[in-house]
Parts: structure tokens; C-alpha cells; sequence
């Protein structure tokens, strides 16, 4: 079925963006932390990970572990990468955060650029096919479990606290910056993940693929879904990989204004529910399946 | 002097730039003094909470909670040590919900880690049942156990000053700090408030420290008044020693000769 060739990698990219941003929401919206580097956690992962299955991975272990372990090498140095940039910079607030980890991601891109055994400007190509829709979508159910159990105990609560009134936070005995890393780290581990999934479903990276302009689209679909909802976020990020699609198929010349399309629906959202489709609410598909036994959230 | 101070701060000074806020404040607090700190407004009554409570450092002096020294300690680890306090404008969780204000203030004693609440391990269902229990009885106290499932900005004013004053009781600490608990509150609500601090002082056997511009309360429930004008501490002792000085009438009204003088 030709209409499978078409399918399969537009959800391979829906899951890739689902991960990109459930992990940019937990920074952005539980944790209240304005980063706009998520590109770059998503590029470092992408490399790193592509890295190994081109130059490292034994042939003799089957391909899926050997994917596994390039997403796990590609967690680690996006993570390591988030505590690298997170300390010193989420010393800032607001605005200034933004600004510097928006520095950040381009500078991790730019030294991409420059790195020649990654394909430097060329690119990076040759990247084993491993990833498919059952592995992708097996680590956004992780990432979704991952995020969703931390934040019903009592470190995702510490994690929201700091959005809510970070004074406060401090006064009741919550470390603030260390919680602000870790939201921060695990955020960029999982972009990582994607990284990883992402190189070897499309099997060439290129450095231009990771720029600035992905950072604001992984942040405009947390935005539309909602800052603070996982719902929202898996939302997002599926209404706006569909759409773009959507709009290839109204012609090239609807297509050519995108991003006019992107900012008209903005403004929209901000004019009719300021605070994104969900808002901060989930939607509990336990709780819909009656499957849940007890609830900590009260 | 006492040993068995809960609370001592000495000789306290702070500057902005050239500004002096705080000079030389020195105030000492038995484990369950009921001590009041009064004076007009930006007299820097709550820039020495700030400084005893770890948010601003001073520039000289120290601060002691018990035998421990901490001065120039994050405000997260002086309430681990046992230090807690509300805000004059209140500053609650207010997206989130009246149990889990509570709950967060018993994160630092979790013991649980990460891993055991991405799996949901046996040791993380123990410890949130009883978190969750704790934070129950508390709001049981404070006679919002009805509402625990409501969000915090959703609750009249008074409400939320209690859940404010319970939160920072969840914290379980030695010396509590008010900051002008009766803000906004009517004669009927402070009257009540009145009896919670009391109370809360007699059950919990903490010592408060309070911040408040309400005479009436400060009179009432407060052993001790210190009183503060210009940075500086002009007098010191029982509500009715205070009511009676001279320099605390005149730094409340003024003096009648600062009018003739003028004219």
C-alpha cells in the first residue's frame, strides 16, 4: 500500500515531537522555567546517538538493543548537556533564562556544524534504519509514564511548586535550584531520546535541521495544548506535525504561508483560551478505563 | 542570658546600597514566647523577617535558631532546621490544591527517591498514604478538611491566611513567623485569628514571632512587643509597658511640638 509510505514516516515524526514535547513541558510548563533550547537537547541526542550505531555498535547484537543503546547514550549526553547549560543558567529568570538557553542551542549547533567526524556541515549520513513505530511510540509511552509518575509524587510536586510561587517554594523547605535542574535534565534527557529515535528513522542529520525555528514549534505546540497538561502536550504536538501536512495538500501556495497560518492560530488561542486547549488538566485514560485503583492526587 | 533560646538574633544591621534598613536589632525568644514586632509602616519590621528567615543576607550580625547558627543560610534549609513562616501578601500555591500546599511542606522529610515514584514502589505508596494522612489531621485543625480537594485560590481570604498559617505548620517547625497574619481580615475574623495563634502556640508548643499593624490583636495575644521605628528598636516589653512609652506614642502620632516648631 503506497498510502503507507506516506503514513508510516508522518507518524514516526508525530511520536518523535510527542517526546520533544511532553520533555520541553516539563520544563516549561511544571516547572515554569522559559528554556528555548530545546533544539539543541533534540540535536545532541540526534548525534550522539547516530554516533554510536555508525562508528560503535557491535553487529553481533540485534538491532533493536543496539537502538536501545544509542537512545540511552543519547538521554545521557543530552542530559549531561542539560546540567552543563542548567546550572548556570537557571540562576537567570524569565526572560533572561530564555534568552540564554536560546544562546545555548545554537551554540550547540553551531559546534555540530563544525565537527567533521559528524559530517560537519555535509551532514550525517549513513544512519542504520532501525527505529520504527513500535519502538517510537514504546518510548513515548515511557516518557508520558516517566513524566506523569514523577509529577503525581512528592519531587513532581516540588517541581510544580517552584512554577506556582518559587519564594514560597523556598520557604517551605524545597531545595528550588535542585529542582529546577532535574525538571531541566530529565526535560533534555528525553529530547535526547528523541534525538536518538529521530536519526535513525530519517537516517541523515543535518545541523540546519536543529535550528532556533524548532525550539519556538516545540514550544507552540505546548503552548496550544496547554503549559502544565501532558494531554495537551501529546495534542500539540499531533495537531502541529498534521497540519503542515494538511496544508501540502491545499497546494503550494497555502502551504508557502505556514507560518502565517501558525501565527493567525496563536492568536487565536490567545484570544479564545489563553491557556491552551487543556489547559493544566489531564486527561486520565486510567481513570476512563476504570483502571485505576487509587488516587495520590487526593 | 537564657541558654534555652529557640530564636536569638544579634545585633542584626541592613543595608541597601546607602540606605540603612535594619541597625542593630537584637531580640531573644523562649521555645514558647508569644512575641509581637510592631512599628509604623516601613519601619523594617519585614525586612527583619526576611534577614532571621534566610531571604536576604545581612550585612552584620547573626542569627540563631537554637544553638545553630544561620546567618546567611538559603531559606530552604533554615525551615529544614525548623523555621517557618507566612507572607504579608499571602503567597499560597494557588493553582494547585489545599492538600497539596500542605504536602509540599512535608517534601523535605520524604525519604522516598526519584525511581521509587516513576515506579510507584511500595516504599512511595506508604510514604504518600501517609503524607496524606498528616496533612488530613492538619487540615482538620484548621477546619479545612472539607475543602482539600479545592484549589487554593478558590478559597475566601481568611481561609487562605489559615491555610497559609497550617502550611507553614506542616513543616513542623520550632519558631514560627507571622507576617501581619490579620492583614484584611474584619474585627470578627482577627478575633478569631486571635485564638488560633494561642491556640497554635499552647498545642504545638512553638514560639511565634508576629509582625502586625492590628493593636488589638498584638495587645491581646503577644507577651513580648518589640518595637521598631526607622530601622531601629525604640522600645521593648509587655503590651501594657508599650502602651504606656512615650517614644512609641510619638513614633505612632508623632509629637506636638513637631507642629509648633513649624509654625
Amino acid at each position: 500500500m503506497q498510502i503507507f509510505d506516506y503514513l508510516t514516516p508522518l507518524a514516526m515524526n508525530i511520536g518523535v515531537f510527542i517526546i520533544l514535547a511532553v520533555s520541553l513541558n516539563l520544563i516549561n510548563g511544571m516547572c515554569g522555567q522559559f528554556s528555548l533550547g530545546h533544539a539543541g537537547f533534540w540535536a545532541v541526542g540526534a548525534y550522539t546517538g547516530a554516533a554510536y550505531s555508525v562508528y560503535f555498535a557491535p553487529t553481533a547484537l540485534p538491532d533493536f538493543i543496539n537502538l536501545f543503546i544509542a537512545c540511552g547514550i543519547g538521554f545521557s549526553c543530552a542530559a549531561l548537556s542539560g546540567v552543563i547549560i542548567g546550572v548556570p543558567c537557571l540562576r537567570l529568570r524569565g526572560d533572561y533564562l530564555a534568552i540564554a538557553t536560546l544562546g545555548f542551542g545554537e551554540i550547540i549547533r553551531i559546534v555540530i556544524m563544525n565537527m567533521d567526524v559528524v559530517g560537519g556541515p555535509r551532514g550525517f549520513t549513513n544512519i542504520p534504519h532501525w527505529s520504527n513505530i513500535f519502538w517510537i511510540y514504546l518510548w513515548v509511552l515511557i516518557t508520558i509514564v516517566f513524566v506523569a509518575n514523577l509529577l503525581s509524587g512528592t519531587h513532581g510536586r516540588a517541581i510544580i511548586s517552584i512554577r506556582e510561587d518559587e519564594i514560597a517554594a523556598e520557604a517551605m523547605g524545597i531545595n528550588t535550584f535542585k529542582y529546577k535542574t532535574l525538571a531541566f535534565v530529565i526535560g533534555a534527557g528525553f529530547a535526547g531520546v528523541a534525538g536518538a529515535l529521530f536519526a535513525h528513522a530519517q537516517q541523515f542529520l543535518h545541523p540546519n535541521g536543529f535550528t532556533f525555528m524548532w525550539s519556538v514549534i516545540i514550544l507552540l505546540m505546548i503552548i496550544l495544548g496547554g503549559l502544565g497538561s501532558i494531554t495537551g502536550s501529546v495534542i500539540g504536538a499531533v495537531v502541529l506535525t498534521i497540519l503542515p501536512e494538511l496544508l501540502r495538500f491545499m497546494g503550494e501556495t497555502v502551504s508557502q504561508w505556514r507560518m502565517v497560518i501558525y501565527s493567525v492560530l496563536l492568536i487565536l488561542l490567545m484570544l479564545l483560551r489563553p491557556a491552551g486547549i487543556f489547559g493544566k488538566r489531564e486527561l486520565n485514560i486510567l481513570k476512563l478505563l476504570g483502571l485505576k485503583r487509587e488516587s495520590y492526587h487526593g | 542570658m537564657d541558654s534555652t533560646h529557640a530564636l536569638k538574633v544579634d545585633a542584626l544591621t541592613m543595608r541597601f546600597g546607602g540606605l540603612v534598613a535594619v541597625e542593630d536589632f537584637s531580640l531573644e525568644m523562649g521555645a514558647t514566647d508569644l512575641v509581637g514586632l510592631i512599628g509604623p509602616n516601613g519601619a523594617g519590621k519585614t525586612t527583619i523577617f526576611n534577614m532571621i528567615t534566610g531571604m536576604y543576607v545581612p550585612s552584620q550580625g547573626h542569627v540563631y535558631l537554637g544553638k545553630q547558627e544561620i546567618t546567611g543560610v538559603r531559606p530552604a534549609n533554615i525551615t529544614q532546621q525548623g523555621m517557618a513562616r507566612t507572607f504579608q501578601n499571602i503567597r499560597l500555591f494557588k493553582d494547585l490544591t489545599v492538600l497539596d500546599n500542605i504536602r509540599l511542606a512535608g517534601h523535605f522529610r520524604q525519604k522516598y527517591g526519584i525511581l521509587s515514584s516513576i515506579f510507584h514502589s511500595p516504599n512511595f505508596r506508604a510514604a504518600e498514604k501517609e503524607l496524606k494522612k498528616e496533612a488530613l489531621e492538619l487540615l482538620k485543625i484548621f477546619k479545612l478538611e472539607d475543602k482539600y480537594m479545592h484549589l487554593a485560590k478558590n478559597l475566601p481570604y481568611g481561609e487562605q491566611r489559615r491555610l497559609e498559617i497550617a502550611r507553614a505548620l506542616a513543616t513542623k517547625p520550632k519558631v514560627l513567623l507571622l507576617d501581619e497574619p490579620a492583614a484584611g481580615m474584619n474585627p470578627n475574623e482577627t478575633k478569631e485569628l486571635t485564638e488560633l495563634i494561642r491556640w497554635v502556640r499552647d498545642h504545638f508548643q512553638i514560639a511565634i514571632l508576629l509582625i502586625e499593624h492590628d493593636m488589638s490583636l498584638v495587645m491581646d495575644v503577644c507577651e513580648r512587643i518589640y518595637v521598631v521605628d526607622h530601622g531601629v528598636e525604640i522600645a521593648q516589653g509587655t503590651p501594657s509597658e508599650i502602651q504606656k512609652n512615650s517614644k512609641v506614642i510619638e513614633a505612632y502620632l508623632g509629637t506636638a511640638n513637631e507642629e509648633g516648631d513649624k509654625q
